[in-house]
């Protein structure tokens, strides 16, 4: 009996022991709880530039969030997997952050069919996705899950074509990538073009990777439109530029935002003096926060950020901001419904609030164009 | 009107990017035709002799023909690495059964394509994937006028370089004992081993041709171009790729004469339909020429194991 007793004295003790270890086990780890956030994005393969970017500036925003205490009692991780700008591989690992139960967001991918291959599965696994550039306009009608914080090639085609008839040019020509995207800002600009009573002269697509443009510029240059409306990306517009120069062509050239970057200029040289677009993110912007950003980025990575850069850094601090909402303990439902909250986000491309039925951004745009080789905001028309 | 100026500026335009097509379908044809097997890393030593050329050009800003040797040196220090890495392991049976057996053709294509494969990913690793600018004072990018027609500088260099390596290379293969050597094992390996030439060194000797030529080409288009990346080899050498097979897998003239076509034809067809179908063109000119001329346009007939 005594000894029963004692066993059990003994028994009691290990187990209170042990329990108190658990609970002490528990207390740290909700001190320490981690959030992890998903971002898939191209690291290599041909578009892995953008990838290289996104990273470098999500690093930037990750470390600013995690040091200024916004959310107490946990820390957020960015896990980086490469979808190499392939449907397939963002499929995969789409399954990937969905069996990691640590996952509860996902930023990326960067084309908006890439982004909408992974999207479709994060519509039906319920995992809020938010891209930081895919611009095709059914990207965010996938499902409630899908938010952007770009604006939209329905958006910024009709912008375009309004500053191009206000200009007095009347007739235009577009040149668009074959791709989801290209197709988009080829519509987006026809129809405003139209409607404001604009004149197509030609659409003319190219296959992606091409790097001569004389042919089209040839046949485009035989109709003598007003104005050549690119939509691609800089190193194809510097190339496009560059061969325009070459062939004698003095059509004047607008463009998509995805044009805006600092490599344009260092590619094109002079040949893109006087080529117009329209961007949310200007490193010249007097605004302390674009600043700090354009400093540390600079400072970190030896290069000025361009757009690219500055639309991860808004999409990570736009994803954590959620997370902060949603508070320490947040589920993949809980973020999705801070996201869809966010108004007023303070970015470094203007103000972002997420429209509450069509999760679209509202954002505004500033007029640019390339003058003593550099991108300088146009006033006037 | 639709036969007017801008038609033959079109016509141009073709001749241009058929010349890029070209000058690197020379030296893929010249390994080709030896070994018999397709050398898929030609596409990195094109980008290899590219980015060395841009390294020279920005560390100690020589005269552009003082870079020529130099990228020459590196194509044929590469041609001579990637023969012993890719293919020569699997030269180690001699055996007629070997030599003639599919299993070890496609080994060696696949070694190829593995090399290919690790060195791109080298070079993103080092020069990041961005395409990375050429110093404006040595861009081939000055627009000529010919008349009405306008040409850059860079398509005229690349035409006549195109023209002198085939012209060298037809001197090499059919006036010099190399040569002799080349063709020799190029029409029968064993044959040629057996009647006493140095079957390992011919084909090395190769390899550094041909790969001299594709650093050059290389470094050429990338003036041309005005921009490099890791990447820039692919495009261009599926369509070498093309032209070789269309050209007869062997023939280094006809090689040449099916990438001027490629090129016209898809100038001509950004006239007619539009750009997005040019790759569709090329596809089908290689459908139809593999239907109606299964030896290629300038074949021989040879026989191939």
């Amino acid at each position: 009996m005594r000894k029963h007793t004692v066993l059990g004295t003994a028994l009691g003790a290990v187990l209170g022991a042990m329990l108190a270890a658990t609970a002490g086990a528990t207390a740290v780890q909700a001190a320490d709880r981690e959030i992890v956030i998903g971002y898939q994005a191209p690291l290599s393969g041909d578009r892995s530039q953008y990838g290289e970017m996104f990273r470098n500036a999500a690093q930037i925003k990750l470390e600013e969030f995690n040091a200024s205490g916004k959310l107490a009692g946990a820390k957020v991780a960015i896990t980086f997997e490469d979808s190499k700008d392939d449907p397939k591989e963002a499929r995969n690992i789409a399954h990937k952050f969905l069996d990691n139960s640590k996952v509860v967001g996902v930023i990326g991918d960067f084309s908006s069919t890439v982004s909408m291959a992974a999207g479709e599965i994060y519509a039906a696994e319920k995992m809020p996705q938010l891209s930081q550039t895919a611009s095709h306009p059914d990207f965010t009608k996938l499902s409630p899950w899908q938010f952007r914080n770009i604006t939209t090639q329905a958006f910024e085609g009709p912008y375009n074509a309004d500053w191009i008839i206000a200009a007095g040019m009347k007739t235009a020509a577009v040149i668009y990538i074959q791709n989801d995207w290209g197709i988009s800002a080829l519509d987006g600009f026809v129809s405003g073009f139209k409607a404001k009573g604009g004149k197509i002269t030609a659409t003319e697509a190219f296959n992606p990777g091409n790097r001569d443009f004389r042919s089209i510029l040839t046949k485009v240059a035989r109709q003598k439109p007003d104005v050549i409306y690119l939509a691609m990306f800089y190193e194809e517009g510097a190339a496009f530029a560059q061969q325009r120069e070459q062939l004698g062509i003095k059509i004047p050239l607008y463009g998509t935002s995805s044009l805006y970057s600092p490599k344009l200029i260092e590619l094109g040289r002079e040949s893109v003096e006087g080529l117009h677009l329209a961007t949310t993110f200007t490193p010249d912007n007097p605004d302390p926060a674009v600043q700090t950003f354009v400093k540390e980025y600079a400072a970190r990575f030896k290069t000025e950020p361009g757009m690219f850069a500055a639309q991860a850094y808004d999409a990570v601090g736009i994803m954590l901001d959620a997370v902060a909402k949603a508070g320490p303990s947040v589920t993949r439902e809980s973020l999705r419904d801070a996201l869809a909250a966010t108004t007023g986000y303070p970015g470094v491309t203007g103000a972002t609030s997420f429209d509450p039925v069509t999760r679209e951004p509202a954002k505004a745009l500033a007029k640019m164009t390339v003058k003593d080789g550099r991108f300088q905001v146009v006033t006037g028309p | 009107m639709v036969f007017d100026v801008f038609f033959l500026q079109q016509v141009i335009n073709g001749l241009s990017i058929g010349c890029v097509y070209a000058l690197m379908a020379i030296g893929f044809t010249l390994i080709f035709g030896v070994l018999n097997v397709v050398n898929f890393a030609h596409g990195e030593v094109y980008t290899i002799g590219a980015f060395v050329g841009l390294m020279v050009i920005t560390a100690l800003a020589p005269p552009l023909l003082a870079v020529v040797p130099l990228v020459l040196a590196v194509g044929a220090a590469s041609g001579v690495g990637l023969e012993r890495i890719a293919f020569r392991p699997f030269r180690r049976f001699t055996d007629e059964a070997s030599q003639k057996s599919r299993a070890m053709r496609e080994a060696t294509l696949l070694s190829s394509l593995a090399v290919s494969i690790v060195t791109r990913e080298i070079m993103m690793h080092i020069f990041g994937g961005d395409m990375q600018g050429i110093p404006s004072g040595y861009l081939l990018q000055q627009p000529v006028a010919i008349g009405p027609i306008m040409v850059a500088s860079g398509s005229l260099v690349i035409f006549a370089t195109s023209a002198v390596m085939l012209g060298a290379l037809q001197f090499l293969l059919y006036r010099t004992q190399t040569g002799l050597g080349i063709r020799a094992v190029s029409n029968n390996q064993l044959g040629a081993r057996y009647v006493g030439i140095n079957t390992d060194r011919t084909i090395v000797t190769t390899f550094a041709v041909g790969s001299m030529l594709g650093a050059t080409a290389g470094i050429l288009v990338g003036l041309y171009d005005g921009a490099i990346s890791p990447h820039m080899g692919f495009a261009p050498g599926v369509k070498a790729f093309v032209a070789m097979v269309m050209g007869g897998l062997s023939s280094i003239p006809g090689a040449v004469a099916c990438a001027l076509l490629l090129g016209v034809s898809e100038s001509i067809a950004t006239e007619f339909l539009s750009s997005g179908w040019k790759d569709l063109i090329t596809y089908s000119l290689l459908v139809i020429t593999l239907v109606f001329f299964p030896q290629g346009l300038f074949g021989h007939g040879r026989e191939r194991a």
